[in-house]
């Protein structure tokens, strides 16, 4: 029996008890009225009670003896004391708040990649859980030491880095010295100065937690309490360490991260076609939309420069391949036109030079390619010189809303090692318009059957539909119909570039395809 | 708005619709830039000039006035017109936060995104408009590379709901908040709260003043789509071929107009009942036929000015019961369109 067990007479006075019941209640006397919680319970006549007594949780209830003997009119009270079961009870929520925690802590750190967002959501996440002010440091940059705050409220700055000097305790776990967390007077972190808090904490003593990370550390979380809480315990220390972990994994992926797209961002620079130049009498649209890759790097590839003459120069490909090898080719063959530029100048020569230049002999790697002069005439039409070998005919709209095609022909560049280049001219009458285009756009899947290629026909008919259109628009419009076509579905780089004589007297009442 | 704002604007309004209206881009972005020159807000100059001359544009393409060829030519001269405005006007050094402005995959039409976008960084936000059909991997990427504090969403035909699910849902993962815009959202942005958005703006200012509220906005979308689990919407989705070839069979039957078309116009025909039957699964999608009520009555508005009688669709609702007949949810959504047809004066009479 671990309950205290008392027996009260009739008058309600104590007439017997266990070593238990002398235990608990220390000031329990034989035949003297009752005092706490029993006296409690018997004044307000219940028969059963849940109550804390010096720090004790006891439940208690009561049995009155029935029949005549002896002990007629005499009750029982049987009191448990509850505190040991209520303390594990606490300490299984206290140790799944703390999983739940953690799990939380973990979905929010690794919901972005970028560092910035990392930082603020490591000290906002560690707010109210850990700290009531949360600071993290980052490693030493360019001799500065870059901080950032949540508490009260929120804010981030940097410090020299000899700043530190004056908190040993966050320099030492900023340079790895320490691994496990330590506590530091929070007075170092006031006279670190700047930005941050110059107010003491009243409990006087922070916690410095180091980041762990494959080297040097990803940065030190100092956690500090306000005024409503009590000290840091072992296990406030052990989640703290445990968040440390998780924290220092999502800066380090967000660091590798922003170093990758660094890279990739300066690869990616010489890559992307470059924004269309503003000539006088020549109209210009392009639109470029690689296939699906996050870096938006493609085969397709073009370019327009402003030539020497008043007029452009242009060159339009489709790299064989997509995704990041095909856009490295096609950087290549980008890199090779422009110096080939320098040094020739009638194009079938210069197609010639780069093929001689590109071919390493193996058909693979190779390229489609246009290449274009346009030059105005004197009455005010544009004559465009066209070379190329290997790609898909580009379309001319008459002003009269007829499709032509163009026929160029000509082997792929860089396949063969004796190809054949073909040049040929055209003009461009007030409002007509040149446009080139890659096979992705033709060979867009989708449609009522989501099968169907979007096809030359289509293309040709939806150009026609484009007449009286600015070049800007004709190029968005194509790229409309190719997206409406696809609905959503995967597909190749698709590039357009238009090409076009300017109106003489732009008119609203074009005649109206559908 | 006062009116002494308003009157340089109003001057000068026939011009610049007359410019749409020639696709003259040159012409078009010299009335705005001397506009600006002569102190008229560029705010003032976004929502009081080129927004409802644009949403004239609409009209004219609506009412058969204007070819899709010249709605678009016009839309494209306004976007050049928002642009020019962007690259003169100067904003603070020390922006509020950044703000990332997309049409997301499917999305098109981006000149209101456009604008949105141009008022948020008149109004002291670090804004990338990244234009129109984002994918949304593209969208996630620019996000982690650039940490932005907030997307905004903008979307104006509700046929892009579903899709647009996705981009919220990444967004959301990615603990971004999003704000949504656009007709497409339905009244009041009901749908944008069904899909998870966190905020809802109808108009630039809205958006704007709404930002400025609250900054950062907490994330505090939730999506209510539990009634996908009935698979309606994906059954939809998977038998989209087999019923374009029913109601092609079928008005080929019923229907002369449809018996008439031949070759591109019938391809035509084939695109917009797919259009149609898009948005019924939109409507499922979000648990509310007024995606496709409100689709029947703008179509039926679209066909009447190019001869096609809209009781013509009610064939098609009707036509849409019979292979739909186990999906009872998106029954009671085809009842209700043709009771929307039915209070327009717009039912099918077999001949």
């Amino acid at each position: 029996m671990d309950q205290a067990v008392v027996v009260c007479d009739a008058a309600g006075l104590p007439s017997w008890c266990n070593v238990q019941a002398e235990r608990l209640f220390p000031q329990l006397r034989i035949g003297e009225p009752l005092r706490g919680p029993l006296s409690r319970a018997m004044a307000e006549g219940v028969d059963c009670f849940e109550t804390v007594s010096d720090g004790r949780r006891l439940s208690g209830h009561r049995v009155v003896l029935q029949g005549h003997g002896t002990l007629a009119g005499h009750c029982v009270w049987l009191v448990r004391d509850d505190s040991a079961a209520h303390e594990r009870q606490n300490e299984l929520m206290a140790e799944r708040a703390r999983s739940a925690f953690l799990a939380e802590a973990g979905k929010q750190l690794a919901a972005s990649l970028h560092h910035g967002r990392t930082v603020r959501a490591v000290v906002r996440v560690a707010v109210p859980a850990l700290a009531d002010t949360a600071i993290l440091f980052l490693p030493v940059r360019g001799r500065c030491v870059a901080w950032h705050l949540y508490g009260p409220d929120e804010c981030a700055g940097q410090l020299p880095a000899v700043a530190l000097d004056q908190a040993p305790s966050v320099a030492h776990a900023l340079r790895g010295l320490v691994e496990q967390p330590v506590l530091c007077d929070w007075q170092e972190v006031v006279r670190l100065g700047g930005a941050l808090p110059r107010d003491p904490s009243p409990a006087g003593q922070a916690l410095v937690v180091t980041l762990p990370g494959p080297g040097m550390p990803a940065g030190v979380l100092v956690l500090a309490h306000g005024p409503q809480r009590t000290g840091f315990g072992a296990a406030d220390v052990e989640l703290a360490r445990q968040f440390a972990a998780r924290a220092s994994l999502a800066l380090e992926a967000a660091t590798f991260y922003a170093e990758q797209v660094h890279t990739a961002a300066v690869l990616q620079d010489g890559l992307e076609p470059d924004p269309l130049p503003h000539v006088a009498g020549v109209h210009l649209g392009a639109a470029y939309r690689p296939a699906r890759e996050t870096l938006r790097l493609g085969g397709d590839f073009y370019q327009v420069r402003a030539d020497a003459e008043g007029g452009v120069g242009f060159f339009f490909g489709d790299v064989c391949g997509k995704g990041v090898e095909a856009a490295v080719f096609a950087g290549r063959v980008r890199q090779s036109l422009r110096s080939l530029a320098l040094v020739e100048s009638r194009p079938v020569r210069m197609l010639q030079l780069l093929n001689e230049a590109l071919w390493e002999g193996d058909p693979t790697p190779f390229t489609t390619l246009v290449t274009g002069s346009v030059g105005s005439a004197r009455d005010g039409a544009l004559v465009v010189v066209l070379a190329g070998g290997g790609h898909v005919p580009p379309l001319v709209l008459r002003k009269d809303g007829r499709v032509d095609e163009v026929h160029i022909g000509g082997t792929l560049v860089g396949a063969l090692p004796d190809p054949d280049f073909h040049q040929t001219e055209i003009r461009l009458a007030a409002g007509e318009l040149l446009l080139l285009y890659s096979d992705g756009v033709t060979e867009a899947r989708g449609g009522p059957t989501e099968q169907e290629m979007y096809g030359e026909r289509r293309l040709m008919r939806d150009l026609a539909a484009c007449l009286g259109m600015p070049a800007g628009a004709v190029a968005e419009r194509i790229d409309l119909r190719t997206g409406q076509w696809l609905a959503g579905a995967d597909h190749d780089d698709l590039a357009v570039l238009a090409v076009q004589a300017p109106a003489l007297a732009p008119s609203a009442d074009v005649e109206r395809p559908r | 708005m006062t009116a002494e704002r308003s009157d340089p604007i109003e001057s000068v309004r026939t011009a610049f619709d007359d410019h749409l209206a020639r696709a003259d881009e040159t012409a078009a972005v010299a009335l705005v830039l001397d506009l600006l020159a002569r102190g008229v807000g560029a705010e003032d100059v976004l929502l009081d000039l080129i927004a409802p001359a644009q949403a004239a544009v609409g009209e004219r393409w609506v009412t058969n006035e204007w070819s899709v060829a010249q709605e678009h030519a016009a839309t494209h001269v306004s976007n050049r017109a928002v642009a020019a405005l962007a690259a003169v006007t100067v904003v603070p050094d020390h922006p509020l936060g950044s703000v990332a402005v997309a049409c997301p995959d499917g999305e098109w039409h981006t000149l209101p995104a456009h604008i949105v976008a141009e008022v948020l960084r008149l109004r002291g936000f670090a804004v990338r408009f990244l234009g129109a059909g984002v994918p949304t991997a593209h969208l996630i990427s620019y996000l982690h590379q650039n940490g932005s504090d907030l997307v905004a969403l903008s979307c104006m035909l509700a046929v892009r709901l579903p899709r647009i699910y996705r981009t919220i849902e990444a967004c959301r993962l990615a603990r971004v908040p999003v704000l949504a815009g656009g007709a497409g959202f339905g009244p009041d942005g009901i749908w944008a709260r069904a899909l998870g958005a966190d905020l809802y703006a109808r108009t630039a200012v809205d958006a704007a003043d709404l930002l400025a509220e609250q900054w950062p906005p907490p994330l505090t979308g939730a999506p209510a789509v539990d009634h996908l689990a009935d698979g309606e919407y994906a059954q939809l989705v998977s038998r989209r071929g087999d019923l374009l070839r029913h109601l092609v069979d079928h008005l080929r039957r019923c229907f002369p107009p449809m018996r008439r078309c031949a070759g591109e116009r019938h391809e035509d025909a084939v695109e917009d009942l797919g259009f149609l039957v898009d948005f019924l699964a939109a409507g499922v999608f979000v648990d509310d036929p007024r995606v496709f009520t409100d689709f029947l009555v703008f179509l039926a508005d679209l066909l009447a000015p190019r001869g096609i009688p809209p009781a013509g669709l009610d064939l098609v609702v009707r036509a849409l019961c019979e292979p739909l007949s186990d999906l009872p949810r998106t029954l009671t959504h085809l009842a209700a369109g043709r009771g929307r047809l039915e209070r327009a004066g717009h039912t099918w009479t077999d001949a």
